[in-house]
């Protein structure tokens, strides 16, 4: 459960970053290059993004482990 | 709990440097030219600066061609990041590519390398040329604003130490399995699997940011650089250690053939990340020779805050390490109370 929402997440997260060459049809090249998402600032927030995630990810596993040690010594 | 210092430690380096890798400014720099070529005579360009304030300095404009100066003769600034320039270009420049030179009071002299295609070669000017702008310095802390990176520059802090890490950590497991063959203890058996899983979430992270970061630099999610695959082969080569001890019942005969097989990953770790990419082209840094040398790959600004985000993570890794093996201990001491 917990992992299936952390995976739709980060799918999300992918959609959301992915599509900044189709938003700039019509622009030129060497805007799109140069200066598209503020000078590419969009590429470190999504780059920060996956690493929280990948974070979260790692305490949803260690939950889950000491859950079930917990539930072993009752 | 005992000795928490290193734990706070690491979490003030990773908040240190994450927050001058997103604060501190870019330098101020040249990013694009209207004109693709110079022929020779009147030529008006239009020059975008980024991180610039034109309107509050003079800038002069110039063009490089071989060790040779053209000042423009009419410089308009438009806004703090555009400025219109007029060039009297003479005939005869001799190299194929020229630069493009904007020289200001407060931020410096920049540069847009082989901005402009010289139609038609000479064997150098000889009129019309000048003396070329002053050689200034900056002296505020900026990173350097380079072509193609531009605000992207940032993710060397984050991007980066996440295989500095999983390399920290793989050195680890391998430690662990040493002690393995040599003792047989079920603890260092654990320890070492703990490292290679923390591993692995670090070297995913890795992938994952760098797809990000070469889809907007490279314009790939995946390009086929020695480097990439080179870490890609070791992920998989990790997760063959995951199968490898699934697939083996006996404790002991895992935890012995596991600690061999992870001797021979970690040299082919080695091998894949930090002997084979130096000797092909790549499109990483230091590619080709030996990146610890060189001083053009890490600039000034960028080092501290690097170095720090390096020890900051690799902290945070083994903090991730300590809890999976105290936890292995806490299973392995539940075990045992269980079969008595």
């Amino acid at each position: 459960m917990t992992m299936r929402t952390t995976v739709r997440l980060f799918l999300l997260l992918v959609v959301l970053t992915a599509p900044s060459a189709a938003f700039a049809q019509g622009e030129p090249d060497w805007l799109v290059d140069t200066l598209y998402g503020s000078g590419k600032i969009n590429t470190v927030v999504a780059v920060v993004s996956v690493i929280l995630l990948g974070l979260a990810l790692w305490l949803f596993r260690l939950d889950r482990r000491i859950a079930r040690i917990e539930q072993r010594t009752k | 709990m005992k000795q928490w210092w290193w734990k706070f430690l690491a979490v003030g380096l990773v908040l240190i440097a994450s927050i001058a890798a997103l604060r501190t400014p870019l330098a101020p720099a040249v990013v694009h030219a209207s004109e693709g070529a110079l022929k020779p005579g009147p030529n008006t360009v239009t020059v975008l600066g980024y991180a610039t304030r034109f309107t509050q300095e003079s800038p002069r404009v110039f063009v490089e061609n071989g060790g040779q100066f053209i000042a423009a003769d009419q410089v308009e600034v438009l806004d703090d990041r555009r400025i219109t320039a007029r060039f009297l270009v003479p005939e005869g420049l001799r190299e194929d590519m020229s630069d493009l030179l904007v020289s200001t009071t407060t931020q410096g002299t920049m540069r847009l390398f082989d901005a402009f295609y010289n139609p038609e070669k000479g064997s150098g000017a000889l009129e019309g040329v000048t003396e070329g702008p002053p050689r200034t310095e900056r002296t505020d802390f900026a990173f350097p604003n380079r072509n193609i990176l531009y605000e992207s520059i940032r993710n060397l802090h984050f991007h980066v130490p996440m295989w500095f890490t999983m390399m920290l950590l793989q050195t680890i497991a391998l430690v662990f399995s040493i002690s393995v063959l040599g003792s047989g203890n079920p603890l260092h058996d654990r320890g070492a699997l703990a490292a290679v899983h923390v591993s692995l979430l670090f070297a995913g992270m890795g992938l994952l940011t760098g797809s990000l970061w070469a889809r907007a630099t490279w314009g790939g999610w995946w390009t086929s650089d020695a480097k990439l695959n080179g870490a890609a082969v070791t992920v998989l080569i990790y997760l063959a250690y995951l199968v490898l001890r699934g697939s083996v019942n006996d404790p002991a005969k895992r935890a012995r053939l596991a600690a061999i097989y992870n001797v021979f990953a970690y040299v082919l770790m080695l091998l894949f990340i930090m002997a084979l990419p130096r000797m092909t082209a790549s499109l990483h840094p230091g590619s080709g020779g030996n990146p610890a040398f060189s001083q053009y790959d890490l600039d000034d600004s960028l080092r501290p805050v690097f170095y720090a985000a390096v020890l900051g993570w690799m902290g945070i890794g083994t903090w991730l390490l300590n809890l999976q093996y105290r936890l292995a201990r806490i299973e392995i001491a539940h075990d045992h109370a269980h079969h008595r």
